[in-house]
């Protein structure tokens, strides 16, 4: 026998035993195209289990017509073009043979309409070089590919198949697997003409939960909690079941990587693991996860269906999972339905990997390197010192519990007690308050000096920022060798009142606002209208009420009677001996109304900088922060030195 | 009081449907010295007919646009606390039979809805005939792709109509135009055909917006 090259079609039946198994493996394929063309809605038929017929059609990017020949060619894709990509998989196929090997064994017929094409076209293969003839259709935006009679060429494989009703279990699974990955979009699933699923997009928590029952019964939904878990660019997230809510059969086990669907031995080895001695011999964890990491960190080309993935650090991995799903299935922590994201302690269980972080992103000390969810409050400065040095410590510690590593090393970071208490704030906080205009400078507190005071003789060029956040109102801002306090709020005022100097534009209520108000009032209101249009506020009185027709953005998602009161109050006490200036009123709005507290770092650096890019960091400083005085806490370290070397 | 005259132009409408804004019916029917009913049972429309009137709507129940000159519908549409729409909203009713050569340009459908002035009426049940107020009225054109949604529904289901499927249309074709009974109880019939073109007698069908569109349409106004 000479040695000669296959024929196409030859070559590519060859390499679809690898990928087109049975009709569920020409499902997976086709609709992780479809989700991967951006679809929404997905609609699945299947006639006799998939052997007679799969038609997929989706409402995604479409196929121009100059690329459908290419489409149904072997190592075609739109996916990856370099070997660049290949390290960086986004979407959920990328061999480019999907195609190609289905319709060598079937008779396959695609049909396409990008949205920028007027009309459809349908393209076919077939021969021994397969030949692709493109033939105009109609068809709505999107793709439908008909995959009819499968395996008609290859008896072989066609013994393979097993019944109708066993191949559509199998088709049924699948589509619960990747309607579990993708909660946006829509899914129905036919068969024999029948309705069998129906899964209307879920955004909402509840919607979410809805599908999860549909698909893993609703028992499951019962003793389940949520999982949040977030550290370092990997986070953990999903349903999964306390130990007694665990299923005698392992059907609901559902994982996902960067919402790929796995079958991998290392992620079920930490579930596994993770579980330990609380399930019997007759239970199976139970459980929907879907860990996300960048897609840098894995590899996913090592298996044609792409059940198993590798990961560039598996170790650290396996142990978040476990350190993660250890931590929610312990019954003392499920008090509430799921973990906060924000919870400092959730952070910290992350922070207690094996492996020391690759970059010091737990340590809000170093700039630049600031993670914002990592460095939430106070709370969780005081927290970082302490965790780093747990990680020197020997690893039989793991098995304690978090919040035991926790408080067990706190006094090691020797500053604890010396930070701002919350009473200290709170002075701050009224220092801050009584303040309203920049022109009454005062000192309001033994604790806290004007900045006017101590700055006089001018700042130095230093190094400048933004610290960290305190109790989402007020920002640490360092300058120089000074540490100041800053009110976000305010600093947001000033902000607005620069940007929309022109004013403000009132934007219609869907249902306009009633406000019963006395006679007095009423007829103050009709006074100030020129101002309150320029706020964007248009309103007409009635006899003992005023209908609110028109209000700024800003309180128009808010509770608007509330807000109004409130504006009208400061008006009425600010403006009694001269007229206010629009800016003035702006600046209030924002800084009463505006994002009211809930900054994170990252917005109070955005909001700084905005603000330094209007004024200078002095008026800054002046307007909207009191200098924290450090000689005293200073001292007291002084002494803290005698007391320890006694 | 004497019925206000029809509004001779765009702003016109707009400036005096912005001035009933934020008012309740009770508010509105004594400012133009109208009955007002205990409740809803024995007069459905009154809503309608209330704003109709004080707007100067001019087309009775002539098959023509509310205001017959500026080719404006009015519609007013119940919506809940939160600005959700409450109910669908008729259109018209569908022609079963004698519609051979109709298409989507010249049809009764888009010619009813091409401009309408949405009045959104707070009229959640347990609120009071008399305590439900009026929204923002505003204006809203059909084009762009709020048309290309209900061309693709109206095509489907005249389809259907003309091929004889009457019977197969159920309120859940359509995504966001549905086909249902349109009488004032069920034995009332009217002519059609059936799938192998034989007269039959079927329910008369309207043209409903589902509120999926509806909501659209509120938020792409209030957005």
């Amino acid at each position: 026998m000479t040695i000669q090259i296959l024929p196409a079609r030859l070559a590519n039946q060859i390499a679809a035993g690898e990928v087109v198994e049975r009709p569920a493996s020409v499902i997976k394929e086709l609709v992780e195209n479809s989700l991967d063309a951006g679809a929404t809605t997905i609609d699945i038929e299947i006639e006799k289990g998939g052997s007679k017929l799969i038609r997929i059609r989706d409402n995604g990017a479409g196929i121009a017509k100059d690329e459908l020949t290419l489409a149904l060619s072997r190592h075609a894709t739109s996916k990856v073009s370099s070997f660049d990509d290949l390290e960086n998989i986004t979407s959920l196929g990328f061999r480019g043979e999907a195609l190609a090997s289905i319709s060598s064994v079937s008779r396959l017929k695609l049909t396409s309409k990008p949205a920028q094409q007027t009309e459809a076209w349908q393209a076919y293969a077939e021969g021994r070089d397969m030949q692709v003839s493109i033939i105009p259709a109609a068809h709505p935006q999107g793709t439908t590919i008909e995959v009819v009679d499968l395996f008609f060429n290859t008896p072989a494989r066609r013994k393979f198949l097993r019944t109708e009703k066993t191949e559509f279990y199998h088709i049924d699974e699948l589509i619960k697997r990747i309607a579990l990955s993708r909660f946006d979009v829509q899914f129905t699933l036919k068969h024999n003409g029948k309705t069998v699923r129906h899964l209307r997009p879920a955004q909402t928590n509840k919607e979410q939960d809805r599908r999860i029952g549909q698909i893993c019964s609703k028992g499951f939904l019962d003793s389940v909690v949520r999982l949040d878990c977030d550290y370092d660019g990997v986070s953990l997230t999903g349903w999964v079941a306390l130990p007694q809510g665990c299923r005698s059969q392992n059907d609901v086990q559902y994982s996902y990587v960067n919402g790929r669907m796995m079958r991998d031995k290392l992620i079920n080895h930490a579930i596994r693991q993770a579980y330990g001695q609380q399930l019997n011999s007759t239970q199976y964890p139970t459980y929907v996860l879907f860990l996300t990491v960048s897609p840098r960190q894995i590899d996913v080309n090592v298996h044609p269906a792409k059940h198993e993935v590798r990961f560039h650090q598996a170790r650290l991995i396996h142990d978040f999972i476990v350190q993660a799903l250890e931590k929610a299935i312990n019954p003392e922590n499920v008090l509430e339905y799921g973990i906060d994201q924000n919870d400092p302690l959730a952070n910290s269980a992350a922070g207690l990997t094996n492996e020391p972080p690759a970059q010091g992103a737990l340590y809000p000390g170093q700039q630049g390197a600031f993670n914002g969810a990592a460095v939430e409050s106070v709370q969780s400065i005081q927290q970082s010192s302490p965790d780093y040095a747990s990680q020197n410590q020997p690893q039989s510690q793991q098995q304690n519990t978090v919040q035991e590593q926790a408080s067990a090393y706190q006094p090691q970071g020797g500053y604890q007690g010396k930070q701002p208490g919350a009473q200290q704030l709170k002075s701050y906080h009224q220092a801050l308050a009584s303040f309203s205009a920049p022109l009454q400078q005062q000192i309001i507190s033994p604790q806290s000096e004007h900045v006017q005071n101590t700055t006089d003789n001018g700042i130095k060029k230093g190094k400048s920022g933004c610290l960290s956040v305190i109790n989402g109102h007020f920002a640490l801002y360092q300058s120089d060798n000074s540490v100041f306090l800053l009110d976000l709020d305010k600093v947001n005022g000033k902000v607005a009142a620069s940007q929309y100097s022109k004013g403000l534009v009132g934007q219609p209520l869907l249902l306009p606002v009633k406000m019963v108000l006395d006679k007095s009032t009423l007829l103050w209101l009709q006074q100030q209208s020129e101002l309150l249009n320029q706020l964007g506020i248009n309103f007409e009185c009635l006899a003992k009420a005023v209908v609110i027709r028109k209000v700024p953005s800003i309180i128009r998602n808010r509770n608007i009677s509330d807000s109004l009161s409130q504006l009208f109050a400061w008006l009425q006490s600010h403006g009694q001996d001269s007229p206010i200036a629009l800016t003035e009123c702006i600046q209030w709005l924002f800084s009463v109304l505006g994002e009211a507290g809930d900054y994170d770092l990252l917005a109070a650096m955005q909001l700084i900088a905005t603000c330094l890019q209007q004024c200078e960091e002095q008026q800054l400083l002046d307007f909207c922060g009191v200098r924290v005085c450090l000689d005293s806490y200073i001292a007291q370290l002084a002494n803290l030195d005698g007391s320890t070397s006694e | 009081m004497l019925r206000p005259a029809p509004p001779q132009s765009k702003a016109q409408l707009l400036e005096r449907s912005q001035a009933i804004a934020g008012l309740n019916l009770a508010e509105l029917a004594t400012r133009f010295e109208i009955p007002m009913p205990q409740n809803l049972k024995r007069e459905k429309g009154w809503v309608g007919q209330l704003i109709e009137f004080v707007l100067g709507a001019d087309a009775g129940s002539k098959p023509v646009p509310d205001f017959v000159d500026l080719k404006i519908e009015l519609k007013t549409l119940p919506i809940s606390q939160t600005g959700d729409p409450l109910e669908t909203t008729f259109v018209c009713v569908a022609p079963l039979t004698g519609i051979t050569g109709v298409h989507w340009h010249n049809s009764h459908f888009r010619n009813k809805i091409r401009q309408v002035l949405w009045v959104p009426i707070l009229a959640e049940r347990q609120i009071p005939l008399a305590e439900r107020v009026v929204g923002t009225p505003f204006l809203w054109q059909l084009e762009g792709e709020h048309e290309q949604l209900l061309k693709q529904d109206w095509e489907e289901l005249m389809d259907l109509i003309v091929l004889g499927d009457v019977t197969a249309i159920t309120a859940k074709t359509g995504q966001y135009l549905q086909l249902r009974p349109k009488a004032a109880h069920s034995r009332i019939m009217t002519k059609a055909f059936d799938l192998q073109g034989n007269p039959i007698k079927s329910q008369p069908k309207g043209f409903y917006l589902k509120k999926d569109f509806t909501r659209m349409v509120l938020a792409q106004a209030f957005s």
